[in-house]
């Protein structure tokens, strides 16, 4: 509910501009913007993986508010994957992004569903639910890191 | 009494010890490429696919079935297998079995191995054919590769280097086998040694990252091993598929003191610049 609720906040905020803005931006912008949804992915991301596989003691606070920040977060970086940013420098972004655009949207759409339904699941409170949740979420980042991302 | 124990230990060196086995199949991930990518599919029973330049490999069904898996096998000719890259017929495995890494691989912990091996619960899944390009149909040609590429015999220790320096290298290079992604190759397919674990592309745009101490340095001990541990890295930021796999069915799986000992050997080789992209 709270994401749909701040989808239509969101998009009347930006209106129609937002698209006009975007073919506006340069390489280097969209490039720097995504880079920032990632990072911000794994600050918020890494903390519930330790939890998830033991290696920190659990939180549901922090899993609740990490998993509802991600849920938005992983919404963001796909407009910014233009194809005008392939010979950005710095960017690990693979061609094969612009090559099977069908993948790379189911890749992303992945994404998107894992951190919904984590989001739910941490709602809900249920700690073996949430932790099998982590590790959706974790196997649909590195599935598309694995064909779509330069290794680090 | 002495001369009991004595035939006992020899009666359990003879047969190998299988839980030892276990531990060195996840060391060498064996699972990995002899077990079908699916989630319910059952170990060791073969079918994943491995895509490389030269076509597409299938690891076979290794469970000790007669028909499907090698239930006819001996040791000699596991031994066979493993240290020479040679079929029980005689002809010559593809090296996308990465022979080049486990011809290293200790005698003892081949028989282990084998008795793990042996244990296993027969599976009737039949094995898959490679789909490989015409040219490299022939498996009399890797007779070629095996003269050009291929020094078979067990791993020497460095006596210069440091008991545990060794130990994380015998991990590294005989069961680890890292050097099959992590190192280069040259047109034919076999490996840049003085480019050793210096980051290699792998088809498709994707790479192995440089393992040397000129990328790893910026990592400490404690972040290796979390990395190695968990798939993660400090910034929360998650490796690819096929590492993260690795990371699962080997590298989280090693004792505290083998993991120690191959971020120490990786710590040790020439730090090499990457690969130029």
């Amino acid at each position: 509910m709270k994401r749909s609720a701040t989808a239509v906040v969101v998009a009347l905020a930006l209106g129609v501009g937002a698209g006009a803005a975007m073919a506006q931006a340069k390489p280097e912008q969209l490039v720097k913007q995504r880079q920032s949804v990632m990072t911000l992915q794994g600050k918020y991301f890494g903390p519930m993986a330790a939890m998830a596989q033991g290696k920190a003691p659990y939180n549901a606070d922090i899993v609740k508010r990490n998993a509802a920040f991600l849920d938005n977060l992983s919404l963001m970086p796909w407009d910014t994957f233009d194809p005008s940013t392939k010979d950005v420098k710095n960017s690990g972004a693979l061609p094969a992004i612009y090559e099977q655009p069908g993948k790379f949207k189911e890749a992303a759409s992945r994404l998107e569903n894992e951190s919904h339904k984590l989001y739910t699941a941490a709602q809900s409170g249920d700690e073996a639910a949430v932790k099998a949740q982590i590790g959706a979420v974790g196997k649909s980042c590195g599935a598309c890191h694995e064909s779509f991302r330069q290794k680090q | 009494m002495g001369l009991f124990f004595l035939l006992c230990t020899t009666a359990a060196i003879a047969q190998g010890d299988a839980k030892r086995g276990e531990y060195l199949s996840k060391a060498a991930g064996c699972l990995g490429c002899h077990t079908e990518e699916r989630k319910d599919a059952t170990p060791y029973t073969g079918g994943r696919a491995l895509k490389t330049p030269f076509g597409t490999f299938y690891g076979p069904n290794i469970t000790p079935h007669p028909q499907a898996g090698i239930g006819r096998w001996t040791f000699p000719d596991f031994v066979r297998a493993l240290r020479e890259g040679g079929r029980p017929d005689r002809a010559h495995y593809f090296p996308a079995f990465p022979y080049s890494s486990f011809t290293r691989i200790s005698d003892a912990d081949l028989r282990d191995l084998w008795a793990y091996l042996r244990t296993l619960q027969p599976s009737a899944q039949p094995s898959k054919p490679h789909e490989l390009g015409l040219v490299f149909q022939s498996r009399f040609a890797l007779w070629g590769w095996k003269w050009l590429f291929f020094a078979p015999g067990e791993y020497k220790p460095d006596p210069t280097k440091s008991a545990p320096i060794n130990r994380g290298g015998y991990l590294a290079v005989a069961l680890g086998h890292c050097g099959e992604c992590h190192t280069p190759r040259n047109m034919f397919g076999g490996p840049k040694k003085e480019r050793y674990l210096g980051g290699a592309k792998l088809g498709e745009g994707t790479s192995a990252p440089n393992l040397t101490p000129e990328r790893l340095k910026k990592y400490g001990d404690g972040e290796l091993k979390d990395i190695l541990t968990s798939g993660l890295f400090p910034d929360g930021d998650v490796m690819g598929d096929t590492m993260s796999e690795v990371v699962r069915n080997t590298t989280s799986q090693l004792t505290a003191q083998d993991l120690d000992a191959l971020i120490a050997y990786l710590r040790s080789i020439p730090a090499l610049p990457d690969e130029p992209k």
